[in-house]
């Protein structure tokens, strides 16, 4: 048994922890604090992971921070809830708004790999027209990046995650055939797809990160349900143990147990290298270019943190706009009982989808949403029969009898970006001593009349399947996006269609952050595809000398 | 061995090239101190005294295609074995197949075994069972896919009730009831099969067995994404070998044919390989042969890949019939 995971750095002393054998290492190399390093990347999750490879790949130095431990999946991810919540962002936070967000495992990782080391594995593609929704669809915000473009590095990143999904998509524009085969269906997905049959729509096998068939030391899944979890079989194709390992053996550093905590800029508005926090101890690391992908929170707080008397109210915002238009996806469910068994902990819970609101606009309010088979773990599930239901004690009890006939279905929706929903610094300090974040939001109209559409369409289809005794799970919200908006314009964006600042020329912000809408999709491909992309966009600007 | 046969039918009937041949007893007689039979397995076995041995029936032959019936009940009854046994045999049917598999393997060894030349009824009767509960299990299984939302989808052909598997016992089966044809002489007629010539109509059941495992496997191996480059190999070769004995079956001339007899040889060994490759690819599932219990269920199927050896060596036997015979 290795030791554990958050007392000491792991990745240290010229090596790193192999993540698909147990015990096992692999050479890093490393970087001293003086050396001035081509790019700091803050966090390895979706954006910053996927950076650090491709990055190193391209040939630059690179060092990679994550303020998580290194885990080691075959090793430290039991098969228990209530562990497993260390894989979160369990630092304090204030939430506060007409709907405060619960922040927590739906919408933070702190670990190397970030929160995809616990994401639910749905890898779906935007609708190409949200890339330009206020052109096309008249609502929320231009992306400075074309649909056609992003196709592109969607590719990529499909690949590189061996993502294994349907043999023919059924919405939007051709896509290549998905590098590995869909999984079996579940029961759960079975009645997703029955209700969709009744109710005329179409459904299809959920495009998933985790893989079908063995890939390299990685094994084929095995249905544990974990899935929402830490993989412990390495099945599941998380930056953990894809692009992190391939950043360490292109020549990446990555430093786990590593908080960043400011960024330093000179005189001449450049960034210097980054303030950190690790082995007990604050540490400089110099560098050339900083990259910020701490997703939507963690992001613009660092920006905030990191204000000096030439960057009053925070670094890189010139615009006003650093913290500001946050989004949460709205993920509402529906749930009943079957007069079958369903047994909806076997295999990934969101086995089967239908994506019909997100391409049909035959609805009178904005954005759209999907809707996704369902597999809460127990104690997930009585927390949400209790707190839906408002049952308690020996009802509870009774109710979760039913737990192997129970079945749903959950949305993922699109939010609307709201400038009043932000991101700000609170005056409590967390155990670094610096100010938390303070996150306040509330849903607008057109978010609420989108979760009742949902609602009604959700009930409908499980109503349609036979599902009996059903309710409604009214409150709950999952993937977050905005804070640092990317667009065309300086005065009304953050970072550039590089995800560069347009104040700090050489800090970029890579990750769900830059997002201007957040689509009715799960946004971890997007983000990933957006890295890729970022990372080859540097690779030419540093061709020219314009880095 | 080609010349040699050459050289024998060429001085003794010069006109075989034509397809006028002799007759059978003429060319059986001409055979019996042949001291390089047309295959090897005409040779009667040490140990199994072949009383009221007839040289007009191919007991070698015989042999060879009770063989490749038990090889393919075999892989049957492993196969489907593990696979209801993970189905939990929901369905009491589901038994079905592991009982008439275990028929099928044992009226083969009984049928290898033996040297008469009738047919025995209680053989004929578990062949032909064989045949039909595959029949009827191919339907279960049609329905078991199509009962299932999406009906005919890849997803269903992936993962419902494998629609190509059935047909193996089917195809052993037949396989058991060409042996029992071969065997059962009569004066003066050709062995039949289903009233066929039974050679050209063995030929073509392999052929057309080879084509439908190959479906089966391209099936299997695409959902497993040909993730190994091996993979690619029982998809590829086997047709050629199917190609070349559906040939046989079509212009069943009586001449040797070394390049059938060599695909379906390589056929043959990438039946046997195969079951290494499968050993290897369940090490590569989570926790490998330690967790085989698991593994043994959702890893690649050990027993399947042996239906390719079973009907190479149906195809071997039609080939040395056809040799002796031709279509006559």
């Amino acid at each position: 048994m290795s030791s554990d995971p958050f007392e000491r750095p792991r990745a240290a002393d010229g090596r790193a922890p192999d993540v698909f054998k147990m015990g096992g290492w692999i050479p890093m190399r490393q970087n001293r604090d003086g050396d001035e390093v081509d790019f700091a990347i803050v966090g390895t999750g979706a954006g910053g992971g996927t950076l650090a490879a491709r990055l190193a790949e391209k040939g630059f130095s690179v060092v990679a921070f994550d303020a998580g431990p290194y885990f080691r999946p075959l090793e430290d991810f039991a098969s228990d809830e209530t562990a497993q919540e260390k894989l979160y962002w369990n630092d304090p936070r204030v939430v506060e708004g007409a709907d405060p967000i619960v922040m927590g495992g739906k919408n933070s990782g702190k670990t190397v790999g970030g929160s995809m080391v616990h994401f639910a594995m749905v890898s779906l593609r935007f609708r190409p027209e949200w890339f330009k929704s206020r052109s096309t669809l008249g609502y929320g915000a231009d992306w400075p990046i074309g649909w056609e473009e992003m196709w592109r590095y969607y590719d990529q990143v499909e690949k590189d995650l061996s993502i294994s999904g349907p043999i023919n998509y059924p919405w939007g524009p051709p896509r290549p055939r998905y590098p590995y085969r869909p999984h079996p269906l579940n029961a759960a997905a079975e009645v997703l797809a029955r209700g969709c049959e009744a109710m005329g729509m179409k459904w299809t096998p959920t495009p998933l990160a985790t893989v079908s068939a063995p890939r390299g030391e990685a094994h084929p899944c095995v249905y544990r349900g974990f899935c929402r979890f830490g993989c412990s079989t390495n099945a599941k194709q998380s930056t953990l143990n894809t692009y992190i390992p391939r950043a360490i053996r292109a020549g990446a550093e990555i430093r786990d147990l590593a908080m960043v905590g400011r960024i330093e800029t000179d005189a001449r508005d450049r960034a210097t290298g980054v303030h950190y926090h690790r082995d007990g101890r604050w540490r400089f690391q110099k560098a050339r270019n900083v990259i910020v992908a701490g997703y939507a929170v963690e992001s613009p707080r660092l920006l905030l943190n990191s204000a000096t008397d030439r960057h009053r109210h925070g670094l890189a915002n010139g615009s006003g706009l650093v913290g500001k238009y946050l989004m949460t996806q709205p993920n509402q469910a529906v749930y009943g009982k079957s007069k079958d068994e369903i047994r909806w902990n076997k295999g990934p819970p969101s086995l089967a989808i239908t994506e019909h609101w997100n391409y049909d606009d035959r609805k009178d309010f904005d954005g759209g949403y999907c809707w996704m088979g369902q597999g809460p773990l127990p104690i997930e599930w009585a927390k949400t029969v209790t707190a839906s239901r408002g049952i308690w004690g020996d009802e509870l009890r009774l109710a979760m009898q039913d737990y192997n006939y129970q079945v749903g279905v959950k949305m993922v929706g699109e939010c609307m970006p709201s400038e009043a929903n932000t991101v700000t610094l609170a005056d409590q300090k967390d155990r670094y001593g610096l100010p938390v974040a303070k996150v306040t939001f509330g849903w607008s109209d057109n978010d609420k009349a989108l979760i009742r559409h949902a609602l009604d369409q959700m009930e409908m289809s499980l109503e349609a399947a036979g599902v009996t005794d059903l309710f409604r799970q009214e409150e709950d919200a999952n993937h977050l996006g905005g804070t640092v908006r990317m667009g065309d314009d300086r005065r009304t964006s953050v970072v550039d269609a590089d995800c560069r600042s347009w104040d700090v020329p050489n800090l970029f912000v890579c990750d769900g952050s830059v997002f201007p809408t957040v689509g009715g999709v799960n946004p971890s491909l997007t983000i990933q595809a957006i890295a890729l992309r970022t990372a080859d966009r540097i690779e030419q600007l540093a061709a020219r000398g314009d880095i | 061995m080609r010349s040699m046969v050459e050289k024998r039918l060429g001085a003794t009937h010069p006109r075989m090239t034509i397809m006028s041949g002799p007759t059978r007893e003429a060319d059986f007689a001409d055979l019996v101190d042949d001291p390089a039979p047309a295959h090897v397995a005409r040779e009667p076995r040490p140990g199994a005294p072949l009383r009221g041995y007839s040289h007009s029936v191919e007991i070698g032959q015989v042999r060879m295609v009770h063989g490749a019936a038990a090889m393919l009940a075999m892989s049957v009854l492993a196969d489907s074995g593990i696979e209801h046994s993970r189905g939990q045999y929901h369905n009491p049917a589901m038994f079905t197949p592991l009982v008439s598999s275990t028929l099928s393997i044992l009226a083969s060894l009984d049928g290898a075994a033996r040297s008469e030349t009738s047919a025995h009824p209680l053989r004929l009767a578990s062949y032909g069972i064989a045949m039909v509960v595959g029949l009827v299990g191919t339907a279960f299984h049609v329905h078991n896919i199509t009962k299932k939302p999406g009906g005919f989808s890849w997803e269903n052909l992936f993962y419902q009730a494998p629609i190509g598997a059935p047909a193996a016992l089917s195809l052993s089966g037949l396989l058991g009831l060409a042996a029992e044809g071969i065997r059962d002489e009569k004066p003066g007629e050709s062995p039949k099969l289903l009233g066929l010539p039974a050679a050209p109509a063995l030929a073509g059941l392999t052929a057309l067995g080879l084509l439908g495992t190959t479906a089966e496997v391209s099936l299997l191996h695409f959902r497993g994404n040909f993730q190994n480059p091996l993979m690619y190999l029982p998809v590829a070769l086997p047709p050629i070998a199917a190609a070349l004995t559906a040939e046989a079956a079509l212009r069943p001339h009586k001449r040797p044919r070394p390049q059938a007899k060599l695909w379906l040889g390589i056929t043959a060994a990438l039946g046997v390989a195969g079951v290494a490759a499968h050993a290897y690819g369940t090490h590569r599932y989570s926790g490998g042969w330690k967790n085989w219990r698991q593994n043994l269920v959702d890893g690649p199927p050990i027993p399947a890949p042996p239906a390719f050896s079973g009907l190479a060596l149906a195809g071997f036997a039609a080939l040395a019939l056809l040799e002796r015979h031709g279509d006559d």
